[in-house]
């Protein structure tokens, strides 16, 4: 019996260094039999089945076996053990630890094991705050359930519910925005947490290349002509920032010294980041009566004239900034004008002087 | 024409006019290529130049620097053309007139062969005076709506807002104008067309004088180059013409350094202010306590 126990460790922990080096990512259902979850759900199963941890806290222990079922995890055959690898006997020890936070910051080394690719990357913004000591900072089972994960693991419209647990104003903020309210209504086009900031290399938005990259996250749905033209949203808005001022400084620092930083507004910076409205509405901080203090946040002098010196994404025509248009008009018609009679007089002046040369010499 | 009146020098330009054109050179050229790139910074040669200018904001600093030396270069220039006109009395030979037109119209019809002799001109030809009342009217043009994007919040303080991307559009137009016209127009004139030597040495030959500057050469042989002024003539002109001068200098500058510096034109901090939302606020609905299903387990309440 103990040899059995054994061998089948042994087993176990070869199938565990096998997983390790990332050579499968699914084990084969023939080790460890005594290890079958169902002797785990013996127990497990049990409604109400609980410990009180140091903390104080009361820990739910157990596991919902339909659900469980149901789970990509049990698709895959794994085991419990697979996972709990501190279980070595029947019965065993509560495992140490102080809380639940601490049990699944441990856990989420278990995760790693088959889940290389999704291991929070050094850059993530999750990943830096917990190496600066912030327990909260959420890890694997914080988004994903523990044991009954599905696949795909979030739906796209659950994925703001998601973040909400741990950035709930934010979310408030979402869910009153155009993108977030139109989600709530089950458009599946607009952008959740994730389509902004990334999955599991979330970078942090206030880090500066995150801010000088930023239009070109909103640029990849507001320049889709195909996507934009569902909502009759005007896809030139890209084009028209890069072509003023904020947005040449802004392509210009990304090109050339993205190392530097820069405080040039992006689409943000005037839109809003998680309350964006309609720029039609009139609580959108781009409405015309909002317009100046939005502007004032960075030109603090601003006076009542000043937000129109910035085209609101207009090309000039006769009818939208007429003045630009005329004296680009001018320009377009006085170059070639004034260059063009400057040729004809270089030309003319030119065949003359060749002639009286040609004279002089034949004379 | 004998070889001795040949190698007879006219003076045409004094050693501190050939610094001030080449000063100008120098700056207008420095203008041009640091703005141009900005106009089409979108190409791959113009973002060559701005990365080897050190980034978009060097090159902005650059360009307004140079603008500066343009100012300073122009303040300079209204008091030597304004002495010449006022004090000396001899700046009438740039003013432009019919006969500038008559010249120009006549020097097109001798080269078609329609008339048998060049223009006479004076001091000055029809294609310099142009050439000089173009740059006049061009620095004005460039150092107006340059001050006004240099700073948005003063000239929106008062003048409508739209004038600004006017600007904007002018100083463009106006830059591509005042490149085009340099490249065909002044280096036509005096290096395709015999070579004019006047802003290297500073002289004239007398057979460049007699080609070009044919009335000018008859005054000087008539005994008219020289005005000679009575020196208290001179001392009263000079009287009158340093105090109004120096106001305008201190005036204009003045209302240069005010408009640039007495308004904030944008904040300098780096990060743009916070949108002011608390990023870790755990979600806690009142009533409804997470149930196993919403949540799972370790998510700290």
């Amino acid at each position: 019996m103990v040899n059995r126990k054994v061998r089948n460790l042994l087993i176990f922990a070869a199938v565990l260094l096998a997983l390790g080096v990332g050579s499968t990512r699914r084990a084969s259902a023939e080790v460890a039999v005594e290890w079958d979850n169902a002797t785990c759900l013996e127990c497990h199963s049990d409604p109400g089945f609980s410990m009180e941890l140091p903390s104080g806290e009361d820990l739910d222990l157990t596991i919902d076996e339909e659900r469980w079922n149901r789970s990509i995890h049990a698709e895959w055959d794994m085991k419990c053990v697979f996972c709990h690898t501190e279980i070595t006997a029947i019965p065993h020890d509560p495992p140490s630890f102080y809380d639940s936070r601490e049990y699944a910051i441990q856990k989420s080394e278990a995760c790693i094991v088959c889940h290389r690719e999704q291991e929070v990357i050094e850059d993530s913004v999750h990943a830096q705050a917990r190496e600066e000591g912030n327990d909260q900072a959420a890890v694997c089972s914080d988004c994903h359930d523990a044991h009954y994960t599905t696949d795909p693991p979030i739906s796209h419209t659950a994925i703001p519910e998601t973040c909400r647990s741990c950035h709930a104003e934010i979310y408030d903020r979402y869910a009153e925005s155009v993108h977030g309210s139109a989600l709530t209504e089950g458009n599946p086009d607009v952008p959740t947490c994730t389509d902004c900031h990334g999955v599991h290399e979330i970078a942090g938005p206030s880090r500066g290349t995150f801010h000088l990259f930023s239009p070109e996250i909103c640029a990849s749905c507001h320049a889709d002509e195909e996507l934009m033209g569902e909502y009759g949203i005007k896809t030139d808005v890209f084009s028209t920032y890069v072509a003023d001022f904020h947005g040449r400084t802004i392509t210009l620092f990304q090109e050339i010294t993205p190392d530097q930083a820069t405080n040039a507004p992006v689409c943000i910076s005037c839109h809003g980041v998680h309350d964006i409205r309609s720029a039609d509405e009139a609580g959108s901080t781009v409405a015309k009566e909002n317009l100046l203090t939005t502007c004032q946040h960075c030109h603090p002098n601003a006076d009542t004239a000043f937000p129109e010196a910035w085209m609101s994404h207009y090309s000039a025509s006769a009818d939208e900034w007429p003045i630009v248009y005329y004296v680009r008009l001018f320009y377009r018609i006085v170059i070639p004008v004034v260059i063009g009679g400057m040729l004809i007089y270089v030309a003319i002046d030119v065949t003359g002087r060749r002639r009286r040369r040609k004279g002089v010499q034949s004379d | 024409m004998t070889d001795d009146s040949a190698q007879r020098r006219y003076p045409r330009f004094s050693l501190s006019d050939r610094l001030e054109h080449w000063v100008q050179v120098v700056v207008f050229t420095g203008l041009a290529i640091t703005g141009l790139v900005q106009t089409w910074s979108e190409s791959w040669f113009p973002k060559v130049i701005i990365t080897g200018l050190g980034g978009i904001n060097s090159t902005r600093f650059i360009h307004r620097s140079l603008a500066v030396a343009a100012l300073i270069a122009t303040a300079y220039h209204l008091g030597t053309a304004g002495y010449r006109f006022f004090v000396k009395r001899t700046g009438h030979h740039m003013l432009p007139g019919l006969n500038d037109v008559r010249a120009a119209m006549r020097s097109v019809s001798f080269n078609l062969n329609l008339r048998p002799d060049a223009p006479h001109q004076g001091k000055f030809t029809f294609a310099e005076k142009a050439e000089y009342w173009s740059i006049i009217w061009g620095t004005v043009l460039m150092a107006v709506t340059g001050l006004m994007m240099w700073n948005p919040i003063a000239t929106t303080g008062i003048l409508p807002g739209e004038l600004i991307p006017a600007a904007k559009a002018a100083h463009g137009g106006e830059a591509i104008l005042a490149v085009l016209a340099i490249l065909v127009w002044h280096m036509y004139f005096v290096y395709v067309q015999p070579f004019n030597r006047s802003m290297f040495n500073g002289y004239l030959s007398e057979e460049e004088m007699y080609e070009d500057h044919r009335l000018e050469l008859e005054s000087i042989s008539a005994g008219e180059g020289t005005i000679t002024i009575p020196p208290e003539t001179l001392r009263r002109r000079r009287r009158i013409f340093f105090p109004v001068y120096g106001a305008i200098v201190i005036l204009g500058a003045a209302f240069v350094l005010l408009f640039l510096a007495y308004q904030e034109i944008a904040i300098t901090t780096v990060t743009p202010p916070p949108s002011g939302v608390e990023v870790y606020t755990p979600y806690a609905p009142a009533t409804v306590p997470p149930s196993a299903d919403a949540a799972p387990p370790t998510v700290a309440p």
